[in-house]
């Protein structure tokens, strides 16, 4: 909301500095979130008398004039326009202004001819975007007036950020109420009496109000004899200042009157309504109308209108229509003053989007006080401004007047919800000012009768914040927080979240935050059959479904960097995954069933980029599997394994699926499958993994449980075995493992060999065994033996070849 | 006999002292000492002498041994000695190669910066607790006060959820949309156990809205603390030592009315520039203030939507903008980096 700084003195005296009122507004809950101060630009710029103007001696285009600007002396200035008589009053910039356009005045001579200032343009005073020529200013204005005086520009404009509890700021008059409040100067609102002659305005309208619930006040006056014509420039300056267009002086006046009060203000050509009569109606299904703004409108229940007696004229609170405007021939007014149901006004206002100021207004609650002394105080302008004459009386339908809301508060309430003690003859100043009628005092107690423009103020609450916020807040101690009573454990999954971050952070991986919004085709790509939760007003298709995953994000991510020739890519990203819920909804379940996953993607050269160790090895699926490993190493979990195999988003021959110690799958590492890569246009060698995070969680032994060193030595002994290709280093190991049975502590894979000597079709796999007993020192032999029997068990079992 | 041995100790010393290389020292230790070697030769017809012939040519013998056991120590020692001397003048390594094995990866700055708030505030012992993002519009307007067609609820454009894709049996009676703010966990929060309370709650945001400033997708962290006589004052001192810790002892708060329909008293808090400390800059726009914090005291309709009684308990919320204190903390002017992953943005941090 724009609030003329001007316009606000009339109602109220001002702090001496706009400084001061902006920071006592903005500390009383009505914050300042700007300031247009024109005139600002214009310091140094006065109106100049041209007393004189001849030919430059030494330039054909220029001109040298003697100006007078309010001194004892002329001052000379050489010019280049042409446009101006001798006589003529124009804003001269006098020697050190610096103009909006950055131009500093300096006293010059141009071409030998002193020249001390610069008249000017409008364009160069920063008022219009094009100009030919010097400004000529009305002639009566006195020589060396400062120009923002001189133009009606020396007003300050506040813009004031009014929440939306607060409609009865959305006004000059409610604003100053505030100014009052907070610096204690007296209230003087306009006390509107229009002059009343001739037929009485019951006599030339009719109102009927059909919906009382959407309606609850509905007045009318008529206005007769008006002449349309442009109203006076103090208006127009007034609305101009608050961002409104002039018009007219009838719907000027309305609109100003609107500024003033608050209260919306519609004015219909009296000739124009049929019938005479206005109603007050709920829309038909399908009825039309063309609202001011020129577009045709198909009207609906949740509609209300203002008709006459054959069609609609106005939306009611939003906006009238086409064919009762007034135009340059009206002559007879009717002018509207009510009170609409902000739900209903609202409802209106959205299907048709038409945000008005009319609406703004109704949706938040206008008050009801208002209707009448702004109904007068826009007839009485209007009387003034266009010579017209009011007719005597009002229409007033107002068939069940509320009574004012009371709220009741306890003293001592203020130091038990605020913490601070302010004294009760504080506290009774405070809501008095604020226009809070005492009408019942108990004991510690008073019950206040609240001021209809209040809106928001229906319970105790709601007077201790008027009282805080009236207090300051400053003025209220900070206090520490108290002590606890006891302390919760922290949540185990929260270090474990911490401890996953970590080990993909030494993984190397970048951490990247994702929308939860993709487009469909980002998971189609990927081959999900899952449908997605969608929304009913995304912002675009890219943005429509909520994920089902968070690869296709990952993916993305890739793509851009690929684009800028980044050659290592190394990604992982923890969030949600959402999907539907048969069940959702139901009490406190919530609607979807959201699944926390972490994800992660490389591709590229290994570890970050060229590197002269790696000798630009590229990442592949067990950099990320090491990855995954690190994060189940990082969180202590076991029993989980591993088997080939992955959605259809994976490739087929080089995925793995991850399974918890209870049989649930818990997610997938593999390459993307190359139909995927492909189809998204990415390079090859794209690696990714998904697992579901909260199974991980549960599994995790963040505080694992010591076990003795091993008394007895170890004896090491490798192995070596050729077996076909598709046999899985598991299967060799578990046999291993079994026949070893107490004796061999770990056998750990340390070689995958491939080519000759090996047979086609056929691989080396080496292990380190490791044999020992807690019991005692194990002798050659016993090992031996041990050794022998595995050999011999591998063999048998896998068909596998003891390596020479 | 005797003539041949200092003869041959005679010869062992010249070469000994002349050998400089380890092979070559080895090689005079068996050629003098080996088994086979000279001095055995030597002594090989001593068998045959007469005994105290024998004991004095033993003697001799035996310092000979000795003498050539010291000399041959020593040129080992020598040897050794030369050896290391030479590696060690050798060429060394390239000590400016870059190390072995992976930079760790970076952390997203805004997660950082979440999980940062929330570890401040545990040191002021909140709890932390999260909700669902798809929500109902019960738990994010109404049980916080804001009714359908309220007004306030344009300051939250909202995404709404198409209910057909959500596979519910039958229509759940309040629609269903992305939540606007992270308050709808306070009620659940509230809903599922007893005062007191004192939780913060982080997670993403959703908000129909995307220009400059505003990404559709955004975190918030919010807080609650709920118990019998919580004040104003306490709210105040909460959020300024929540501030001095996070942002450094020296920032300032400053709290001002505004406007929240699920508290009540509301205010907006401002903190003293990070940037220019209160002077004035481009960052806080010469205000010499920024905005990161809403809160307030809980409105006493969102106690009942939680079921507590509003004349037993009172408390305070709070949330802020994870992005804009990510924002000011890092000293990122454009918002969208944040989405956009970049890796050269990511790499930063």
């Amino acid at each position: 909301m724009k609030i003329s700084v001007k316009w606000l003195g009339d109602y109220v005296a001002l702090p001496p500095s706009v400084d001061e009122l902006a920071r006592k507004l903005t500390a009383a809950g009505l914050e300042i979130e700007g300031m247009e101060r024109p005139a600002e630009g214009l310091r140094g710029v006065v109106v100049a008398h041209i007393k004189e103007s001849v030919q430059h001696p030494n330039a054909d285009k220029l001109s040298v004039t003697q100006v007078d600007i309010g001194g004892t002396a002329l001052l000379q200035v050489v010019c280049g326009a042409k446009n101006y008589k001798v006589g003529d009053k124009v804003p001269l910039a006098t020697v050190g202004t610096k103009l909006p356009n950055g131009v500093e005045i300096k006293q010059a001579a141009l071409r030998g001819v002193d020249s001390f200032g610069m008249l000017c343009s409008s364009k160069e005073l920063g008022l219009s975007e094009e100009s030919s020529g010097l400004l000529i200013l009305p002639a009566d204005l006195k020589p060396g007036t400062p120009i923002a005086e001189a133009l009606g520009l020396d007003d300050v404009v506040l813009e004031v950020n009014v929440t939306p509890n607060r409609p009865d700021a959305l006004s000059h008059l409610g604003v100053a109420r505030e100014v009052g409040v907070v610096t204690g100067a007296a209230l003087k609102p306009p006390e509107p009496k229009p002059a009343e002659s001739g037929t009485p305005a019951a006599e030339r309208v009719k109102v009927r109000v059909e919906d009382p619930v959407r309606c609850p006040r509905y007045v009318a006056r008529v206005v007769e004899n008006v002449t349309i014509k442009p109203s006076p420039q103090w208006m127009q300056d007034r609305l101009k200042a608050c961002g409104v267009r002039a018009i007219n002086n009838v719907v000027d006046v309305t609109n100003y009157v609107n500024l003033e009060y608050g209260q919306p203000l519609h004015a219909f050509d009296l000739d124009k309504l049929a019938g005479g009569e206005l109603v007050v109606r709920t829309a038909a299904r399908g009825e039309k109308m063309t609202t001011l703004d020129g577009k045709a409108r198909t009207l609906d229940v949740d509609d209300l209108l203002i008709c006459d007696q054959k069609s609609p004229q106005a939306i009611a609170g939003v906006m009238g229509g086409g064919d009762s405007e007034v135009s340059e021939k009206t002559t007879r007014l009717v002018l509207e003053s009510a009170n609409f149901l902000g739900s209903s006004v609202r409802r209106s206002a959205k299907r048709h989007a038409l945000h008005t100021e009319a609406s703004h207004r109704f949706e938040r609650g206008a008050d009801l006080d208002a209707v009448v002394p702004a109904i007068d105080r826009a007839a009485q302008l209007i009387a003034e401004l266009s010579g017209g004459t009011v007719a005597p009386g009002r229409v007033d339908v107002y068939p069940a007047p509320k009574p004012p809301r009371k709220v009741t508060l306890r003293f001592a309430r203020v130091e038990k919800v605020l913490g601070v003690a302010v004294a009760e003859a504080e506290v009774r100043r405070i809501l008095a000012a604020l226009g809070f009628v005492k009408v019942e005092e108990g004991a510690g107690q008073a019950t206040y009768e609240v001021p209809r423009a209040r809106v928001d103020v229906e319970r105790e609450e709601d007077l201790l914040e008027e009282v805080a916020r009236v207090f300051g807040y400053d003025n209220i101690p900070a206090k520490l927080p108290r002590g606890l009573a006891s302390l919760a454990p922290e949540p185990a999954h929260a270090e474990a979240e911490r401890r996953l971050r970590h080990a993909l952070a030494g993984a190397g991986m970048d951490e990247v935050v994702n929308y939860s919004f993709v487009a469909p085709k980002s998971l189609e790509v990927l081959g999900g059959k899952e449908q997605p939760v969608a929304l009913l007003n995304p912002l675009s298709v890219e943005q429509s479904v909520m994920r089902t995953s968070l690869l296709p994000g990952l993916l993305e991510n890739l793509s851009r960097s690929v684009r800028h020739q980044v050659e290592s890519v190394s990604l992982y990203e923890t969030g949600r995954a959402y999907f539907r819920d048969a069940e959702g909804g139901q009490g406190t379940r919530p609607a979807a069933r959201e699944v926390s996953r972490v994800a992660g993607l490389m591709w590229g050269r290994r570890g970050g980029g060229r590197s002269w160790t790696q000798k630009d090895a590229r990442a592949d699926f067990f950099d990320l599997k090491g990855a995954v490993e690190a994060v189940l190493g990082a969180l202590r979990v076991e029993g989980l394994t591993w088997a080939p195999g992955g959605p259809a988003a994976y490739h087929p021959k080089a995925s793995a699926e991850l399974t918890g110690a209870d049989g649930t799958v818990l997610g997938h590492v593999g390459e993307v499958h190359p139909r995927v890569v492909k189809a998204l246009g990415l390079p090859e060698g794209v690696f990714v993994f998904e697992v579901d995070t909260e199974p991980l969680y549960a599994a995790a032994r963040l505080v694992p449980a010591y076990h003795p060193l091993p008394k007895f030595p170890a004896v090491l002994r490798d192995l070596a075995v050729v077996v076909p290709l598709e046999l899985a280093n598991d299967a060799v190991r578990k046999v291993i493992l079994e026949v070893g049975g107490a004796l061999v502590e770990d056998a750990l894979v340390f070689d995958v060999y491939t080519g000759k000597p090996i047979p086609e079709g056929k691989k080396n796999l080496a292990y380190a065994l490791r044999y020992r007993s807690p019991e005692r020192t194990l002798t050659d032999v016993e090992v031996s033996e041990a050794h022998q029997r595995i050999v011999d068990e591998v063999n048998r079992r896998l068909g596998a070849a003891l390596r020479a | 006999m005797r003539d041949r041995l200092l003869a041959l100790a005679e010869a062992a010393r010249r070469e000994i002292s002349g050998a400089s290389e380890l092979p070559a020292v080895e090689a005079l230790r068996v050629r003098y000492l080996g088994k086979k070697g000279e001095l055995s030769g030597v002594l090989g017809g001593m068998g045959k002498l007469p005994p105290d012939e024998r004991r004095a040519l033993g003697e001799v013998a035996n310092s000979v041994k000795a003498e050539l056991e010291k000399l041959l120590a020593e040129a080992t020692q020598r040897a050794e000695d030369a050896a290391l001397e030479a590696q060690l003048q050798g060429p060394g390594l390239d000590v400016t190669l870059p190390g072995r094995g992976v930079l760790p990866g970076s952390r997203h700055p805004v997660s950082r910066t979440m999980e940062d708030i929330v570890r401040t505030f545990s040191r002021l012992g909140f709890d932390v607790a999260s909700g669902p993002e798809i929500e109902l519009d019960y738990f994010n307007f109404e049980a916080l006060n804001l009714p359908k067609d309220h007004p306030a609820r344009d300051m939250q454009d909202t995404f709404y959820v198409e209910e057909s894709s959500l596979g519910h049996a039958k229509k759940s009676d309040s629609s269903v949309l992305l939540r606007t703010h992270t308050s709808p966990v306070q009620v659940r929060y509230m809903l599922q156990r007893k005062p007191p309370i004192r939780a913060v709650m982080p997670g993403r945001v959703y908000r129909r809205d995307s220009d400059i400033t505003h990404t559709p997708m955004f975190h918030q962290v919010e807080g609650l603390l709920v118990d019998k006589d919580v004040t104003f004052a306490e709210l105040k001192g909460s959020l300024d030592a929540f501030v001095k810790a996070f942002f450094g002892s020296d920032t300032r708060t400053r709290f001002r009315p505004s406007f929240f329909p699920f508290t009540e008293p509301s205010a907006e808090v401002d903190i003293s520039c990070t940037s220019c400390g209160g002077k004035g800059c481009r960052v806080c726009k010469q205000t010499g203030w920024l905005e990161v914090l809403g809160s307030g005291m809980v409105h006493p309709n969102v106690f009942t939507s939680a079921g507590y009684d509003p004349g037993e308990v009172t408390g305070y919320a709070f949330g802020m903008g994870v992005e804009r204190i990510a924002m000011l903390r890092y000293r990122i002017d454009d918002l969208r980096m944040m989405f956009e992953n970049d890796a050269r943005f990511l790499e930063q941090f």
